[in-house]
Formats: structure tokens, C-alpha cells, sequence
């Protein structure tokens, strides 16, 4: 490893003595489960990127790639932090075709920048991915961890959205992937490798996204259910009908609670399904009233519909629901079988309950994704225990029904007991030879992947 | 290995009725609807994961190719044993394992026809929506291995949007599962990356689709023009009000003469050019929807829109459009597709030169295509037997995807590039780029035993 004056002042520069943070304070912001980033910086071009990579790869040194920090809580311990690479100077938006339906940006910008500057082109349009944090989450680390949100139920994730990407690979080759035509099966499609890769593979410098019209009318119709079994009911028939909802989420009491103290919520019951229409105003109006229709057949026992503001300031809520929890807070990502939905709650509840553990849990209803937020106060090394076999209960859990379960946030002292990424399965071996061919020097973000990757 | 040997030794797996030598055999797994040809060692029929697993440990030890194929109605010679080998034929894998409505996926074995499963998941009023046109023979594990399109995957994705997993055989014989019915399993999404990959990465035994609830109501138009640019134009022009059709197809002068004269799908045939658009989803509102669709014709000089009365004229019109391929290879003993993909705004402009170049060779081009994603299908007409225009085909076609990659598109929409166009995967990636692709085939199949020579052109093998 060459002297960490000599890396400085090499990496000074690539990218100017401005853009680069070597002050010990100063880099505690960026301690990551403990350990402090030895520099931070933030290129402006992809070039600039590619010569950072480069140097790292060269010396061997961990490279740990970083947007506005919002997953930061993510991931696996890293096995070592040496140069901390920001991609906000990167937030340019490049090629902006709307008559095309395409957007061409770099990683480092805000997703709700994008979302504004859309919203004003010609007739408006928007970039149809609605993950927590849209305010703080850059482009890159939405696709890298691939974040989404309730509205995929209607338009998809990533890998559904993404055409092409630019990327610097671990050799510092700045590799394109993709174009910018909805169809291309040119070649293997390494778009598809990098969504979600969580910077193990490259530095995502460059999207192209489809892009959407903004629909002409949206509306959030809430309903309340006393029992679980109601909710799961009339949930699954809305998921089998010819209905096309754009989100639709179940949430139980501690997480309506949470809810209720940010936003004004009429609504009362142990369980709300809250159901988002949106697209051509009658097909949203027909929908408002069928849906209201057969949730009363299930015993709803409350229904509120929400229009604009409104309705935003719930999903926003509702997105973002961790980041006004304990510090503390542990938020746990479970995906399952459509048809155990019901069963995964229930169980989910329970399994808490007997821990003395009170959860939020927010579910994807329609794609059979569950969020649970552990609400406990600070994690002691006795409670730690305590959670570490609950989480390892939950896993299995989800592995019965299909699934599995991804620790996206808990404190250093839980992480070190678990594995955050679930149980493994056979197609690991496939992703090690993955990273191995790729990266054969584990510079990229060592550690923080799925089986140590 | 001598042929017998091997033949022995692979009946041995999978019985002696299922493995073919003959010499017509080889002739006819040799070949694919592409023009290129190859010459295979044999051909194996594998009855199950198990057997197929066996045969690839097999050849791996005694250093055999394999190429896995399902009807062979790959366009870019994908699936020719160009270095012979094994040809693996899936017929005998294709069942339909699960149709699993409440959890909205089916599994499948890939030998199973396209449409096989779509009409019986037609039963339950489910629809499974990729639909490449050749879906009546086409197989699920055909499409796995081209992410294959169709008109519909304008609205609803390509074949790569609805497949959540697969059981998958490696180069070793080992048997590992990517993906699931569930959605979003933690890791690289491998799923992702073998979709499309042409057999060149892992032979897929089991597929897991995504199903959905077949839409409520369609609107399917007809939309005649007296010229090929107004067509284009209108298709950019619905884009960009907003309005993304569940398809958006362009047939040409010379494919509705094709295709009045075997199917009568009812094309006018002094037209230049018709667009089949077709509205699905909630009938709320698909009126005034249609109604603008019509409006933005009228701006663009349609000559007239028709608009489909009853399933059967929705049906027939849906017959021309599938049924064109065929009726244009009766025009001339042979036809070549090209597959370029453009944005669409440039699809006016892009469709004269394709005109243009045509005329330059002296060469007849039909049109038939998604126009909606800008995914040209120009179909080049000529005879084989003649070798002065089959040069000049390969010319034309091979100036058709420079013209589609300068126009900031690219080389393949959903026919792959096989054999065929390894040496234009240069006209949209450099080096760099191919690579870390080939960094992804060292990765699955560090011996090259699947579908060597396929996919990643060879001169940049050191890079």
C-alpha cells in the first residue's frame, strides 16, 4: 500500500484540491459502520472517475462509492474503507428527449431534481421510480441498490425503466452498456448486472431511463380493516381483478400510528390498505369507486380518498416512513409468495410480539415485499442477541414462503451478528465468479455484498 | 471423439431413440431461419434437468460444444453449431409444470411452444404477454435465450420484464436456481443477465413467467396512408402526446401485396403504408383515448381509420400483421431481416434512407415492423441461388444497422446477434465495453463449452 501522502496527493490531482477531504474531522461524516474513509472525494466527469478507479485498482486500494449517503446503513461491514468516492459533483442531466420518452443523467443527481425539471417539459412528463429519500437519493444509488417504491406495482423497477448506463468498471474502463432504444438485445444485457450490483461491480456514471407522460388525474383512496384477514382478502382480489392500481400497500397499527403523527389521517383500524390510482381521469374514477365498492364487501370500516396535495404528502410520509424513527430503528426488507401475504404479516407480528419488539410493517401488497421497522430504543449487547435471533427467525420465515430477507439498516453491533443479505442460495457461486472476473482485486466496496462479495 | 462413440455414449443418458445422427438429421439441426449454416456432431433429445445435466458433463470432459436450441426460428444463425458439437433439441421438455394463478406466475420447461402456454392460461383469463410473431412454433426456451419481443412489448416489456427466474444448468453440469417466483432476491440479478444471452452463458430447464390478469378491454385500428413518412410520422407523433399504445405495428406497400394476396387480412392495396394500433386496459376512457389517437392520424394525413368491430376483424387484421414474414418470402425465393432499433423521432428519416439503400443495391425492401419502439424490421428480397445478390444483401443489411447505430440506436431490438452480426457489434461498442462482456461468459462458462463463437466477436478477445 503506498503512503497515504502520496495517495492524496495523487488523487488531489485528478480532481483539485477543493473537491477532495483529507481533514480527519471532516471525515468522521463518512465513518461507515465504524470505519473512517482515509479521503472523500468527488469527481466531475466520468474521466475524473475513471482516473480515481484506476489509481485505487492500481494500488489496491478499497474503493467505496457514495451518493447523498441515504443506504448508507446498508450492506455488510466493509472489509476496509480507503478512499470514499462521491458522485454529487456528477448531477448532470445529459440528454433530455421527452418526445422519445428518455432521459439521459448522471448518478450523482437527486431523483426529485429530475422529477421537477420533467414535470416542466411540454406536456409533462416524469421518471416513474418512487423510492424513499427522493429529495436526498442520487440517481446511481437508487439504481445500484436497486430502491424502489409502491408505485412499482404499476410501472416496474429498475431494471424495467433502465435502456443504457455508463459505467467505470474496476480497471478504470468506462464501459457503455445498453443505448437508448426501449429494445436492444445487442450483446448481454449488463444493465441488468449492474441495477442492484451496490457498487461491486463499477461506478454507475450514466443512465438512460424511459421516460412517462404525467398521468392526466391520480387519486389515493385509504381503507381501514379491523382484522388482518379482511385486509388480506380484499387486498388479493383488488391484485386478481383487471383493476390496474398504481401502488397498493398494507400497513398494521404501529405503523398507521407513526403515520398519524406527521400526517392528519382520519382513518381508524388495525390494518389500512391504502390503494394509489392513477393514468386517464375516467379509468381513475371508475376505479375509485369499485375499489371503495369491494373493500365494504371485506368490512371496511373506513374509507378516505385523497386528491393531489394530499394524496402526496401520504405517499411522501409514507416512502420516507424511517427517517423520522429512533435512530436506532432497524428496517428489514422480506419478499415472498403473493399468496402468503396474509400469513407473512400475521407471523411477522407475532414473531415480534414474542420478542417484546414492536414493528411497523409497511407491505407491497401486489409484489409481495414487506418492510418491517423494529422499533426499539438503543440496541444494548443483551437486546442485540434478542434481535439477532429474531431477524434469523424472520429469514426463515421468509425463506418458507418463498422468499428472503435483506437487513437494509441496523446498528454495527446487530450487523456483526447476522448475515444482512438472508440465507444464501445456490446461485452464489455464479455471483463470486461474477465479482471475481470483474473485480479480482476486491477494490470495489469489499465486504458490503451478498456472501462477503 | 468419434461420432459413434459419442452417440453410444449418449444414448447411454438419454436412451438410443433420443439421440439423432443421421445424416438427414444433421442436415436439418443445422440450419436455423437465418442464412447461415453449420453441421452438428449430433443431436440429443433430453427428457429432463437430470439428463441434460449428464450430457453437459459429458461433453465437458470430452471437450464437446454445446448449443442449445428450440425450433429454430432464430433470425441471426444464433443457434448454428458453427464449431459442431452437440445440438441439445428440447422438444421432449415441454410441459407446462405450474400455472399458479394466485401467485401470478407459471413454470415451464423450455421446450414448450409460446402460444401453447398463452392458450391455456387463456382458461383462467390470464395472459402471459410477450409475443414474438413466430409464437405459434417459437419456444419459451427459445425466447429466454433472444429476450424475444413482439408487437406488445410497447406497452408491456420484452420477454426479459416477465421472466422472474429459472432453473439453469452451468458449463460443469451443476444445477443452480436464479431468481423465483418471488421478486427481488438479494444479489446480482442473474436472471437479468441470462436472459438474452443466446445459450452462450447456461441452458435454462425450467422457466418462472409472470402472468397477469388479460386486460379488460382492446381497441385495435387500422390507420391507411398514402405515404410511408406520414405513417412514421403519426407513430412519433402519438409518442410524444403521451399515449403509449399496447402496440404500434407499420406494414408497407410491398408487405400488404404479400400479405393480401395469402391472408386477405383486409389491407388496402393501393396504400403505402398502414399502422395496426391497439388500445388495452380499463374501457373507461379508451374511447377518448382512441378518439385522440385519431385526431393525431388525421394531423399526419391518414387516408382513413378503420376500427375493429368484432374479435373476428380484430383477429384477421392481427393475421396480416403475423402472418406478413411468411407472405413476403412468397414474393422471392429468400428474405433477410434486419433488426435495427431507432429512437423513435428518427424513424421518418430513417425509413427513407432504408428505401434509399435498397435502391442503391437494386435490391426490393419490404417493411413490417414495430414502429412504436423504433425497431425496424426492413426485409431485404432476393434469391440465394444468386451470389452477386447475396452480397450485396449482406452489404445493404450491414449498412442498415450502421444507419440505425448513427442514428443513436442500435444493431438488434430482439433477433440477437448470433452469427450474423458480430462483426456490427462494433458499430455500437468498443472494446471497453465487449470486454467486460466477455468477462460475464468467462465468469459462467470459463471453458466455452456453450455456443462457442456466438454473440462477442473474436478480435477483441486479448482486450
Amino acid at each position: 500500500m503506498p503512503s497515504t501522502m502520496k495517495t492524496l496527493s495523487r488523487l488531489q490531482e485528478i480532481v483539485g484540491e477543493a473537491n477532495l477531504i483529507k481533514d480527519r474531522d471532516r471525515l468522521k461524516a463518512y465513518k461507515l459502520d465504524g470505519k473512517t474513509p482515509k479521503v472523500v472525494v468527488s469527481p466531475a466527469t466520468v474521466d475524473e472517475t475513471s482516473r480515481v478507479v484506476a489509481y485505487a485498482y492500481e494500488k489496491g486500494l478499497a474503493l467505496v462509492p457514495r451518493g447523498n449517503g441515504t443506504k448508507m446503513k446498508m450492506g455488510g461491514i466493509p472489509k476496509r474503507v480507503d478512499i470514499l468516492l462521491s458522485t454529487t459533483r456528477l448531477n448532470r442531466i445529459t440528454d433530455k428527449d421527452c418526445d422519445n420518452l428518455t432521459l439521459c443523467v448522471e448518478s450523482g443527481i437527486t431523483l426529485d431534481e429530475v422529477q421537477k425539471t420533467l414535470a416542466r417539459e411540454g406536456r409533462g412528463y416524469f421518471l416513474p421510480l418512487d423510492p424513499p429519500f427522493s429529495d436526498k437519493a442520487t440517481l446511481g444509488g437508487i439504481v445500484a441498490t436497486n430502491a424502489s417504491g409502491p408505485k412499482r406495482l404499476l410501472y416496474g423497477t429498475a431494471r424495467d425503466l433502465i435502456t443504457g448506463m455508463k459505467t467505470v468498471f474496476p480497471n478504470g474502463d468506462v464501459v457503455v452498456s445498453g443505448g437508448k432504444t426501449v429494445k436492444n438485445v445487442s450483446g448481454y444485457d449488463m444493465c441488468k448486472l449492474l441495477i442492484g450490483s451496490f457498487g461491486t461491480l463499477g461506478i454507475i456514471c450514466e443512465m438512460t431511463f424511459r421516460l412517462l407522460p404525467l398521468p392526466e388525474k391520480e387519486a389515493t383512496l385509504l381503507l381501514s380493516f379491523q382484522k388482518l384477514e379482511q385486509a388480506d382478502g380484499f387486498v388479493r382480489e383488488i391484485i386478481s381483478s383487471q383493476l390496474i392500481p398504481a401502488s397498493i400497500e398494507t400497513l398494521n397499527r404501529p405503523a398507521l400510528d407513526y403515520l398519524k403523527r406527521q400526517i392528519p389521517l382520519s382513518t381508524d383500524g388495525n390494518y389500512l390498505v391504502a390503494i394509489g390510482l392513477e393514468g386517464v381521469r375516467e379509468g381513475v374514477e371508475r376505479q375509485m369507486a369499485e375499489i371503495g365498492e369491494r373493500g365494504k364487501r371485506y368490512g371496511c370500516v373506513n374509507a378516505e380518498a385523497m386528491d393531489g396535495e394530499e394524496g402526496e404528502a401520504f405517499w411522501k410520509a409514507l416512502r420516507d416512513f424511517s427517517i423520522w424513527s429512533d435512530p436506532d430503528l432497524i428496517s428489514l426488507k422480506s419478499n415472498f409468495f403473493l399468496s402468503k401475504h396474509g400469513e407473512m404479516i400475521a407471523s411477522y407480528e407475532r414473531m415480534t410480539a414474542e420478542s417484546g419488539v414492536r414493528s411497523a410493517l409497511i407491505c407491497h401488497s401486489g409484489n409481495g415485499i414487506l418492510y418491517s421497522h423494529l422499533l426499539t430504543a438503543k440496541v444494548s449487547r443483551s437486546k442485540a442477541e434478542v434481535l439477532a435471533g429474531l431477524i434469523q427467525k424472520m429469514t426463515l420465515e421468509a425463506v418458507k414462503n418463498g422468499g428472503n430477507l435483506i437487513v437494509e439498516s441496523a446498528p454495527s453491533s446487530l450487523k456483526k451478528r447476522i448475515d444482512v443479505w438472508g440465507e444464501a442460495r445456490s446461485d452464489l457461486r455464479i455471483m463470486q465468479r461474477i465479482k471475481e472476473e470483474m473485480d479480482p482485486r476486491r477494490i470495489l466496496n469489499p465486504g458490503r455484498f451478498v456472501g462477503g462479495i | 471423439m468419434e461420432r459413434e462413440k459419442m452417440v453410444e455414449e449418449l444414448a447411454g443418458i438419454v436412451g438410443k431413440e433420443n439421440v439423432l445422427s443421421s445424416e438427414t438429421d444433421l442436415l436439418l439441426y443445422g440450419y436455423d431461419a437465418s442464412l447461415f449454416r453449420g453441421r452438428p456432431d449430433c443431436i440429443v433429445l433430453p427428457g429432463s434437468t437430470e439428463e441434460v445435466s449428464k450430457i453437459v458433463k459429458f461433453a465437458r470432459a470430452n471437450g464437446i460444444h454445446i448449443v442449445a436450441r428450440g425450433s429454430g426460428t432464430n433470425l441471426s444463425g444464433g443457434t448454428i453449431p458453427t464449431q459442431g458439437g452437440i445440438v441439445l433439441h428440447f422438444s421432449r421438455m415441454n410441459r407446462v409444470l405450474e400455472i399458479d394463478i394466485e401467485n401470478q406466475r407459471a413454470v415451464v420447461e423450455p421446450g414448450i411452444f409460446t402460444l401453447v402456454l398463452k392458450n391455456q392460461l387463456a382458461r383462467y383469463g390470464y395472459i402471459y404477454q410477450p409475443d414474438p410473431a413466430s409464437e405459434k412454433v417459437s419456444t419459451l426456451g427459445g425466447n429466454f435465450g433472444e429476450n424475444s419481443g413482439g408487437p406488445h412489448c410497447l406497452k408491456y416489456g420484452v420477454t426479459t420484464n416477465h421472466i422472474l427466474g429459472a432453473e439453469v444448468v452451468l458449463y460443469d453440469g451443476e444445477v443452480i436456481q436464479v431468481g423465483g417466483k418471488a421478486l427481488d432476491h438479494p444479489g446480482y440479478d442473474l436472471t437479468g443477465v441470462l436472459v438474452g444471452s443466446e445459450g452462450t452463458l447456461g441452458i435454462a430447464t425450467k422457466l418462472i413467467l409472470r402472468i397477469m390478469p388479460k386486460p379488460e378491454a382492446v381497441k385495435t385500428m387500422l390507420a391507411i396512408y398514402n405515404s410511408l413518412e406520414d405513417a412514421g410520422r403519426t407513430v412519433s407523433a402519438i409518442i410524444a402526446d403521451g399515449i403509449i399504445p399496447a402496440t404500434l405495428e407499420m406494414i408497407d406497400r410491398l408487405t400488404i401485396k404479400a400479405v393480401e394476396e395469402s391472408i386477405h387480412a383486409g389491407f388496402p392495396l393501393d396504400a403505402e403504408a398502414v399502422l395496426l394500433i391497439e388500445l388495452d386496459g380499463l374501457k373507461d376512457g379508451m374511447e377518448r383515448l382512441a378518439e385522440r389517437i385519431m385526431e393525431i392520424c388525421r394531423k399526419n394525413n391518414v387516408r382513413e381509420v378503420k376500427v375493429a368491430k368484432t374479435e373476428a376483424e380484430r383477429a384477421q387484421l392481427w393475421a396480416g400483421r403475423r402472418g406478413a414474414f411468411g407472405a413476403v418470402a412468397r414474393l422471392r425465393p429468400n428474405y433477410f431481416v434486419c433488426d435495427g432499433t431507432v429512437p423513435r423521432t428518427r424513424l421518418p428519416e430513417v425509413l427513407t434512407r432504408v428505401m434509399e439503400i435498397g435502391r442503391r443495391y437494386g435490391l426490393a425492401i419490404a417493411n413490417v415492423f414495430h414502429a412504436g419502439d423504433g425497431n425496424l424490421h426492413p426485409l431485404i428480397l432476393f434469391d440465394e441461388r444468386n451470389e452477386e445478390e447475396l452480397r450485396k444483401v449482406h452489404l445493404a443489411g450491414s449498412e442498415i444497422l450502421k444507419l440505425c447505430a448513427d442514428a443513436g440506436g442500435t444493431i438488434s431490438g430482439e433477433h440477437g446477434i448470433g452469427t450474423e452480426k458480430m462483426k456490427e457489434m462494433l458499430f455500437v461498442f468498443n472494446s471497453q465495453d465487449i470486454a467486460a462482456m466477455k468477462k460475464v461468459k468467462k465468469a459462467f462458462d470459463p471453458e466455452d463449452v456453450y455456443n462457442p463463437g456466438k454473440v462477442l466477436p473474436e478480435q477483441t478477445l486479448s482486450a
